[in-house]
C-alpha cells in the first residue's frame, strides 16, 4: 500500500506554510535581482573591454534589463503576491539562461559555455521545487544542444582530441549531482516550513487540551459573569479618571450578548456595529470563544524560556524512539510503551482501535519518528500487537 | 540501492547524522564514477603510466575508506575525506590533461561541497578550490583556450570571473538560507519549550486526576507491565535468538519510575551500564513530562479541534488582533484579568494551585518578552492607571 504521510497531517498547514514562505520569497527576489543587476554590470564591463559595438551590446542589456523590469512588475502587484512571486521565479531562471546561451553563442568559447553554471548558481537562490526542476532541465538541455550542435565551442589551441563526448558525460554527472543535491535540500529547507507551520498548530491543539484536561481535573469553567462585572466597574473608574464618557459599557453589554444571541441579532440590537466589527468583538467573548483564554494560558507560560545557540538544529530536539546512540532494547521499549497508551482509554482520548494506530502510524510522520526495523515488525505483525493488549489489558483505564 | 532511493525521497524525515551519511553515500556513488571515467581519460594525460594506474587505484582505496568510515557511523570523517577525494581528482585532472572537462571539476568539486551545506567546510574547502582554480587559469591559461577566443585575456577574465562569481553567489545564498533557518529553527525551538510547558500543566492535572480519583497510575499497573514486556519480548525476537533478555530491561524501566533518576545517572559508584540505560530510559519515563509524554500529547491532538484556518489563528498580539482603540484597552483588561484571577502557576509544593499577583503581572507587562502580546502603547496605558487595574479586575 503506498505511503501518504500528508494524510494525517493538520489541515491548516498549507495554507500557512504559504504565509512563511512568501516573506522568504520576498527576499529570494531581491537578492535575485541585485545579482541580476551586478551580472549585467559585469557583462557590460566586458564588452565595453573586448570593444564590442552597440549593435552587441545593446541587445545584451536590453534582456537584462527585461529580466529586472518582470522582477520589479511582479514584486509591486500586491494582489495573490505568492503566486506572482512564484510566476516571476520561473520567467526569471529561463531568462537567465537565454541569456548565457546568447552570450556562449555569440562568443563560442569553452570560457564562456561556463556561464551556464553561474546561471544554475544564481537560479539556486530560489531553492523551490519547480525552480529547480526548470534550472535543472534548462542546463542539461542547453549544455547538451551546445556540445551536439556547436562542437566548436570546445576545441582548444592547440589540440586535436575531441572532448565533446566527454564533455558530455561530465555535464550529465554535474547535472544529476545537482538534481540530487537541490532536491534533498530543498526537501529539507521546506521540511523546516512544514515543521513551523505544524508547531503553530501544535500549539493551539495543546492549548485546547490543557483546557479540556484542566476542565475534567477541576470540573469548573472560568465565569464570565465575574469577568464582565469587574470590566464594568474598571471602565466606569477609567472614563472617570480620564475624564470621557463611558464608551466601554455598551461593548460590555454586546459581549454578553455574544454568549447567547444570533450574529444576525447581534447586528439588528447593535447597529452603530458592523459585521466586520463584530467579528472582531467576538475575539474577546469569554465563554463560547477560546482566543482570549489562549492568549491568557500563552501569556502565562512563555516567560523565562530561553534558546542556546547549542540547542538550534540540535538533533536532541526532535522528539522519537529512534534517537541516535540509544540501545536497540529502549528503542522496542518505548515504542511499546507509546503503542500501548494509545490503545488504553485516557481521560481526554478514547482507546484507538487497531486500524487507526495502523494508520496513522504508517501514514504519517510517525513513521519516522520509530525505529525502521521496528516499525516494520509492529505494521507486518500489528494484530499479533492488538490480542496481546486485549489478552492484558482488558477493562484497565 | 531501493533504500538510498526511499531515503532520499523521504530525506525530510531523516535525522542531521542519517542525512549526512545519505549525502556521503551519494558523492561516493559519483565519485566512484569518476575514479572509473579517469582510466579512459588517463590516455589524454601526460602522465607515465605507472601514474595512470596507481593514482586512480589510490583514489578507489580512499573511497574504500569512506565507505568503511561510514559503517562506523563516522559521517563527518567520511564526509571530510569524500570532500579531499574529490580535491585530488580535479588536481589530477586538470595537472595532466590540460583539457576543458578537466576544469568542470572546479565546478563539480564546488556543488560536491555545497551538497553538505556546511558553511565553514564550504569557506575553507570552497575557497581553496576557487583560488586553485583562479591560479590555475593564472598558469594554464592557454591550455584551455578556445579556438574562437579573441585573446587570452579574454578568456581568463570569462573564466576567472565565472569561477568566482558561482563561488559567491552561492556563498551569498548559503548565508542568507542560513540566516532564514537558523530563525526559523531557534522559533522552533522556543515554541517547542512553550509545549512542553503546556503539557507539564496537562500531566500535573492527570496525575492530581488520578489522585483525587485513588487511580493507580499507569505505569504501576502490573497488567501494563506485563503487555509492555509481552510485546517488547515478541519484538526483540525478530532480532536475538535469546529473546527474554529484554524483559529484564522492561522490568529496569519500570523500577526507574520509582527512583530518583538524576541520582542513578550521577552515581559513579553505579555501573556505566546502568547509568547509560538510566540515562536513555529518562526520555521515555511516564512519571513525569518525558519525550513519550510529549509525543503522546502530540498524537492526541491530531483528535482535536479542527477550526478552520484563518489569518489571526496563530495570533496572540492583542494589538494586531485588534483595530479599534476600545477594543485593545478592554483585551488588556480581560487579559489582565485571566492573569491574575486563574490559575496558571506551580505553588511551592509544585502544584498547580496558584495565581500570579498584581507586581508579578506588571513585572510581566513590562518585560521585552511581552511584546509579543501587548504593545508599547498599552504598556503605558496600563501603567498610567495600573492602580484601577489592581483595584477593579
Amino acid at each position: 500500500m503506498k505511503q501518504k504521510t500528508e494524510k494525517h497531517q493538520f489541515s491548516q498547514l498549507e495554507i500557512y506554510k504559504e504565509s512563511l514562505e512568501l516573506a522568504h520569497l520576498k527576499i529570494k527576489t531581491k537578492i535575485f535581482s541585485l545579482f541580476v543587476f551586478i551580472l549585467a554590470g559585469l557583462v557590460l564591463y566586458f564588452l565595453i573591454q573586448l570593444g564590442a559595438g552597440l549593435g552587441t551590446i545593446l541587445p545584451t542589456m536590453i534582456m537584462f534589463v527585461v529580466l529586472l523590469v518582470i522582477n520589479f512588475a511582479f514584486y509591486s502587484y500586491e494582489e495573490d503576491l505568492y503566486n506572482n512571486l512564484k510566476i516571476s521565479m520561473y520567467i526569471s531562471t529561463l531568462g537567465v539562461y537565454v541569456i548565457a546561451v546568447s552570450l556562449i553563442l555569440q562568443y563560442q568559447t569553452p570560457s564562456m559555455f561556463t556561464a551556464l553554471f553561474l546561471a544554475y548558481a544564481i537560479t539556486s537562490i530560489f531553492q523551490e521545487y519547480k525552480t529547480m526542476i526548470l534550472s535543472n532541465f534548462a542546463l542539461f538541455v542547453c549544455g547538451t544542444l551546445l556540445i551536439v550542435r556547436f562542437p566548436d565551442i570546445f576545441e582548444i589551441v592547440g589540440t586535436t582530441e575531441s572532448q565533446t563526448f566527454f564533455i558530455l558525460v561530465f555535464l550529465i554527472i554535474f547535472v544529476l549531482l545537482l538534481t540530487l543535491s537541490s532536491y534533498i535540500l530543498i526537501k529539507r529547507k521546506t521540511f523546516f516550513y512544514n515543521q513551523l507551520a505544524e508547531i503553530k498548530e501544535s500549539e493551539v491543539r495543546n492549548m485546547e487540551l490543557l483546557m479540556e484536561i484542566e476542565n475534567i481535573k477541576t470540573n469548573s469553567s472560568l465565569d464570565s459573569e465575574e469577568y464582565y462585572k469587574s470590566l464594568k466597574g474598571f471602565s466606569v473608574e477609567l472614563s472617570k479618571k480620564i475624564g470621557i464618557e463611558n464608551v466601554f459599557e455598551r461593548k460590555i453589554e454586546l459581549l454578553k450578548d455574544l454568549k447567547i444571541m444570533k450574529t444576525t441579532d447581534i447586528l439588528e440590537k447593535y447597529t452603530e456595529y458592523n459585521s466586520k466589527e463584530i467579528e472582531e468583538i467576538k475575539m474577546m467573548e469569554l465563554e463560547v470563544r477560546k482566543k482570549m483564554k489562549m492568549i491568557g494560558i500563552k501569556a502565562s507560560k512563555s516567560f523565562g524560556i530561553e534558546v542556546s545557540r547549542k540547542e538550534i538544529f540540535s538533533e536532541s530536539q526532535f522528539k522519537s524512539f529512534k534517537h541516535f546512540g540509544d540501545a536497540h532494547y529502549v528503542k522496542i521499549i518505548s515504542f511499546v510503551v507509546f503503542y500501548t497508551l494509545l490503545k488504553l482509554d485516557k481521560p481526554y482520548l478514547s482507546a484507538l482501535e487497531e486500524d487507526k494506530v495502523k494508520d496513522i502510524l504508517y501514514n504519517s510522520e510517525y513513521f519516522y519518528r520509530i525505529d525502521r526495523e521496528i516499525i516494520n515488525i509492529y505494521l507486518e505483525n500489528n494484530m499479533v500487537f492488538d490480542t496481546i493488549i486485549k489478552d492484558h489489558m482488558k477493562g484497565v483505564r | 540501492m531501493k533504500t538510498i532511493i526511499n531515503r532520499i525521497l523521504n530525506t525530510e524525515f531523516l535525522t542531521f547524522n542519517e542525512v549526512l551519511r545519505l549525502k556521503v553515500a551519494i558523492v561516493t556513488v559519483f565519485l566512484f564514477v569518476f575514479v572509473f571515467l579517469s582510466i579512459p581519460l588517463s590516455s589524454f594525460n601526460d602522465f607515465t603510466l605507472d601514474i595512470n594506474i596507481l593514482v586512480p587505484l589510490g583514489f578507489a582505496l580512499i573511497l574504500i575508506l569512506t565507505l568503511m568510515l561510514m559503517i562506523f557511523n563516522l559521517n563527518r570523517w567520511a564526509m571530510h575525506l569524500s570532500i579531499y577525494t574529490i580535491i585530488g581528482l580535479t588536481i589530477f585532472y586538470v595537472g595532466g590533461s590540460n583539457h576543458f572537462y578537466g576544469y568542470i571539476l572546479f565546478f563539480i568539486t564546488l556543488t560536491i561541497i555545497i551538497f553538505y551545506q556546511d558553511i565553514i567546510t564550504y569557506l575553507i574547502y570552497g575557497g581553496a578550490i576557487t583560488i586553485y582554480g583562479v591560479f590555475y587559469t593564472v598558469q594554464n591559461g592557454a591550455s584551455i583556450l578556445g579556438i574562437n577566443s579573441t585573446g587570452i585575456e579574454a578568456s581568463l577574465f570569462t573564466y576567472q570571473i565565472i569561477l568566482v562569481g558561482f563561488y559567491l553567489v552561492f556563498l551569498v545564498q548559503f548565508i542568507i538560507s542560513d540566516n532564514i533557518y537558523e530563525k526559523m529553527n531557534n522559533e522552533w525551538v522556543r515554541m517547542n519549550k512553550v509545549l512542553e510547558k503546556y503539557q507539564d500543566f496537562s500531566l500535573e492535572y492527570l496525575i492530581e486526576l488520578s489522585e483525587k480519583n485513588e487511580q493507580d497510575l499507569i505505569y504501576k499497573n502490573v497488567k501494563f507491565q506485563q503487555t509492555i514486556s509481552e510485546q517488547a519480548v515478541f519484538i526483540n525476537e525478530f532480532f536475538e535468538e535469546e529473546g527474554d533478555n529484554i524483559a529484564e530491561f522492561v522490568e529496569f524501566y519500570f523500577f526507574l519510575h520509582d527512583q530518583n533518576i538524576d541520582d542513578i545517572i550521577s552515581d559513579e559508584s553505579i555501573s556505566p551500564v546502568t547509568r547509560k540505560y538510566s540515562m536513555e530510559f529518562q526520555k521515555y519515563l511516564l512519571n513525569k513530562r518525558s519525550e513519550l509524554v510529549s509525543i503522546l500529547f502530540n498524537f492526541s491532538t491530531l483528535f482535536k479541534g479542527d477550526n478552520k484556518y484563518d489569518k489571526k489563528r496563530y495570533e496572540y498580539s492583542l494589538d494586531k488582533l485588534f483595530s479599534n482603540k476600545i477594543d485593545k484597552l478592554l483585551s488588556l483588561a480581560i487579559l489582565y484579568k485571566y492573569l491574575k484571577t486563574e490559575i496558571t502557576q506551580y505553588d511551592k509544593w509544585g502544584k498547580i494551585e496558584r495565581v500570579l499577583n498584581h507586581e508579578e503581572i506588571t513585572e510581566l507587562f513590562v518585560s521585552k518578552e511581552f511584546r509579543e502580546f501587548i504593545s508599547f502603547e498599552q504598556v503605558n496605558f496600563y501603567l498610567d492607571n495600573q492602580e484601577l487595574f489592581e483595584e477593579f479586575l
